[in-house]
């Protein structure tokens, strides 16, 4: 039998498992993209808006999606890789509140140069983000579980060193990194592209990267060849308590304060980013691309309801529509192809009746 | 069994289950098309056919969880049953003990057992006390010595596969289907099973007994039928049922392996794995060692420990105490990546637990152990990969429309040689094999015979755990009979046979 590349149509005869052949197409090639859906629906939103309501596409207003765009971007790049291994991270709204006080109470109140300021906020949320993976890879205790600890004392961390007061009197330096433009386009955006870059790198080109969607695929059989399996997870959450780290900085810039109560409910519009780009809650599946358009469509939609007029009230109702369609879409495209939903529950990080390996304990023939 | 075979024939064929002008296309393709078929009250009947055959489709259609196309029917005793209901067919008296294990890891056995059946209590509320009074009945039919409230993620894939057969039992059916209820199993366990199934024929019911291992089928069945893509090509009494008629009827072409090859040319006494009082929970000690295109197999009963061995082995489970060598080499792993990296590979029991990411490509399942290898600093370039991909795939002759079709998509002996390719790539010096051909059909296991026989070749130690002594036969130069989770017997290549091994392995008789 001779293999041939994928796209001529008779390369699977005598294995009916292989379905139908792939027919070469190039407008096929492109649907089917995963990503193609997202993408396809900033476009759609971005042009529709702005013929209904010019101003959408104005200078200023792009500024404005774009800072948030920034924010939160980094956020969802952060969380979604941890969601690639099939955990979650709930704490990136409240590490940033917390990163954000620490790093203007530094600044203002103990003299710390600024620069040594910025790198103390990511370098605090990477401890945090070790914390967790320490907390999950070690005790085993519930990916959902232990950032839910931190979701709640961070904020609350944050509230008490300041009770509950902004701090002012920051240095400019974060001003200038926040409200800078390079070529017009906000400094936030550019450290956004190079965060995005960067993670494109590590899950893409490097075996690093690919362990940890193996990991996140499936667990046993990861450490069964060989993988690291808890030093990949571990990465996850450091990573993930990084970006929230770096956030915190753009948004004392943005500001201009070390604001206490910034960053609440962030963690989900970061979740929903990256599950509307096809991150599965499963894990082991989604890509960077996916991560920054679905962020991408959720300020757009946001922003868009916004710029419309439209009640306040509704706009949550269809943020929350915009996460239902993309879920259910993510499982018709799974159907389609013949994937199985996964055992266990995603976000606990369970994998429902694992048996041990090579454990053999109860019977006794 | 005369006895029941006596039984059906007297009850001719008025009532069983049959099936008529039942078909299931999925878009262009039929994958099952029957005019008529009777499986008959009181009697056996084997059912065989490769991978892809249409035998799930079947079985689905029967249990309800297939939609069959319109214009057929399923009768139960003269009853048709609503098609495409699983909650009908269970009621008509359909019960399927099936390849997967749907148990509920959380529950206790007994929960597990009585789940769906009535509630004991009163109102809303159980009683555990009666619950697990009915689970230990249940049990006590399958020989199943185990706590009925431990819960059922503790229990061995073995142990899983007989409750669930329990759990069939227990619900009386009219018609049983085991769908290769031995593959999980060891010897004694699975004889244990075609008892059962006998037993509830000789009883009156009907049972559609599925298997891979035709000797098995034979045993159980009073006729076997044989599917091939999608329909049914023969129908036969058992005694006509000889291995050369079934693979024929199967394949549907002359089988291509060569089954009794000689491999004792090949070994060299250069010995590449030592293990010396090796030790870990419930194991040991075990001392033994394998050469250089040597196979070494593993028998035992299920709970023997074959698992457990290869695991410590590869570092996977603690080991507690003991020595061992590689390669002249002192090898003393402390996990997976550590062996691996000591040149150790395992392909483990269940593939799609443990082996595969069921979603992922192809190509990244083939390059799982060896990307960080093929990567400098830490990057590798997706050409280098697929290249590498390509080769290893085709290496083990694994076949597929593109390297970037998920793996899960696959039949069973595909997925497998995808897996050996793997640990080709890695070049080990010893390759361990639980279970290598659990689940895959006959063609396809004659062709992993003819992968470790190239691993032979290339100069690797192998170790093969089996619960198929056949299998263990003709592979192994000499085989390990562990005995729980100590070496019973070391059986030497003039001393196969199916008594020794039994017989050590179940310690009826002690051989020095």
């Amino acid at each position: 039998m001779t293999r041939s590349e994928a796209g001529t149509s008779q390369d699977v005869s005598g294995t009916q498992e292989t379905g139908l052949a792939a027919r070469p197409s190039r407008l096929r090639a492109i649907v089917d993209i995963p990503e193609f859906g997202v993408i396809a629906a900033c476009v759609l939103v971005f042009v529709i808006v702005t013929i209904l309501q010019p101003r959408f596409a104005d200078a200023g207003n792009l500024q404005v999606i774009g800072l948030d765009l920034a924010d939160y971007g980094i956020l969802t790049i952060g969380v979604g890789i941890v969601i690639l291994t099939s955990g979650i991270d709930l704490s990136p709204g409240s590490v940033v509140a917390l990163c954000a006080v620490v790093s203007a109470y530094l600044n203002v109140n103990d003299n710390v140069p600024v620069g040594l300021c910025v790198i103390f906020s990511v370098l605090i949320g990477a401890v945090i983000g070790f914390l967790h993976g320490w907390f999950v890879t070690r005790l085993d205790v519930p990916p959902f579980a232990i950032t839910l600890v931190t979701l709640t004392a961070a904020a609350g961390g944050a509230l008490a060193l300041t009770s509950g007061q902004p701090i002012s009197g920051v240095a400019f330096f974060y001003q200038d990194i926040t409200l800078s433009k390079v070529g017009g386009v906000p400094v936030p955006d550019i450290i956004f592209v190079v965060v995005a870059v960067l993670a494109w790198i590590l899950l893409e080109r490097t075996y690093i990267g690919r362990q940890i969607y193996a990991v996140g695929g499936n667990q046993e059989a990861a450490r069964l060849a060989g993988i690291p399996v808890k030093r990949r997870l571990m990465l996850t959450y450091i990573i993930s308590g990084a970006c929230a780290g770096l956030v915190a900085v753009m948004v004392i810039g943005r500001v201009g304060v070390g604001d206490p109560s910034v960053g609440s409910g962030w963690e989900l519009d970061a979740i929903a980013g990256a599950v509307i780009g096809g991150v599965s809650l499963y894990g082991g599946e989604g890509r960077i691309v996916g991560m920054v358009f679905g962020i991408l469509l959720l300020m757009l939609i946001n922003n868009a309801l916004i710029v419309l007029n439209v009640n306040p009230y509704y706009q949550q109702v269809a943020l929350g529509l915009v996460l239902g369609v993309a879920i259910v879409a993510d499982r018709i495209r799974a159907r389609s192809r013949g994937q199985a939903r996964p055992r266990g529950i995603p976000i606990f990080g369970a994998r429902g009746s694992n048996p041990k390996p090579g454990g053999e304990p109860a019977s006794a023939a | 069994m005369t006895e029941s075979a006596a039984s059906h024939v007297s009850q001719g064929n008025a009532d069983g289950v049959s099936l008529r002008r039942v078909s299931k296309t999925y878009g262009l393709a039929t994958v099952l098309q029957v005019a008529g078929l009777v499986f008959r009250n009181g009697e056996v009947t084997g059912l065989v056919g490769e991978n892809g055959a249409g035998k799930t489709t079947m079985l689905g259609i029967l249990a309800g969880t297939v939609m069959p196309d319109q214009g057929g029917d399923v009768v139960i005793n003269g009853e048709p049953v609503h098609p495409g209901s699983p909650i009908a067919s269970q009621a008509a008296g359909v019960a399927m003990v099936s390849q997967e294990f749907p148990l509920v890891g959380q529950l206790s056995v007994a929960e597990n057992l009585t789940l769906g059946l009535r509630p004991q209590g009163r109102g809303l509320f159980f009683n555990r006390k009666s619950v697990a009074a009915v689970a230990r009945g249940m049990l006590e039919r399958v020989n199943l010595d185990i706590d009925p409230y431990a819960p059922v993620s503790s229990l061995s894939i073995p142990a899983r596969q007989l409750l669930e057969v329990a759990k069939a039992l227990g619900r009386d059916p009219k018609l049983l289907i085991l769908d290769e209820p031995t593959s999980a199993l060891g010897p004694v366990e699975a004889d244990l099973v075609i008892g059962i199934a006998r037993e509830h024929a000789a009883n009156g019911g009907a049972v559609i007994f599925v298997g891979h291992r035709l000797e098995e089928v034979r045993e159980a069945a009073d006729r076997v039928i044989v599917l091939r893509n999608g329909r049914l090509v023969a129908d036969m009494p058992v005694a006509e049922a000889t291995d050369d008629r079934l693979i024929k009827e199967m394949v549907g072409r002359e089988h291509l392996a060569t089954v009794t090859a000689d491999h004792s040319g090949l070994a060299r006494p250069t010995p590449v794995f030592t293990a010396e009082d090796l030790t870990a929970v419930g194991l040991g000690p075990v001392s033994l060692s394998v050469s250089e295109g040597e196979v070494l197999g593993i028998a035992g009963l299920m709970g023997a420990g074959r698992s457990r061995l290869m695991h410590t082995i590869f570092g996977a489970i603690p080991r507690t105490g003991g020595t061992m060598t590689l390669a002249g080499a002192s090898y003393a792993p402390r996990n997976a990546g550590q062996a691996v990296a000591a040149g150790v590979a395992l392909v483990p029991e269940d593939r799609k637990q443990q082996s595969i990411l069921a979603n992922a490509p192809v190509r990244w399942n083939v390059t799982l152990a060896t990307l960080r290898r093929l990567s400098t600093r830490g990057f590798f370039s997706p050409k280098a990969e697929r290249v590498r991909a390509k080769e290893f795939t085709g290496r083990t002759g694994a076949r597929f429309a593109s390297i970037e079709q998920p793996i899960g998509s696959l039949s069973g002996g595909n997925q497998q040689r995808v897996i050996f390719g793997k640990w080709f790539a890695a070049e080990p010096k010893l390759l361990l094999l639980d279970e290598p051909t659990r689940g895959v059909d006959v063609g396809a296991k004659a062709e992993i015979y003819g992968l470790i026989d190239e691993a032979r070749a290339r100069g690797m130690a192998v170790i093969v755990a089996s619960s198929e002594l056949e299998e263990l036969f003709h592979l192994s130069d000499q085989i390990v009979v562990l005995r729980h989770g100590r070496i019973g017997r070391v059986l030497t290549k003039d001393q196969f046979s199916k008594e020794q091994v039994l017989l050590t392995a179940s310690g009826v008789k002690e051989i020095p």
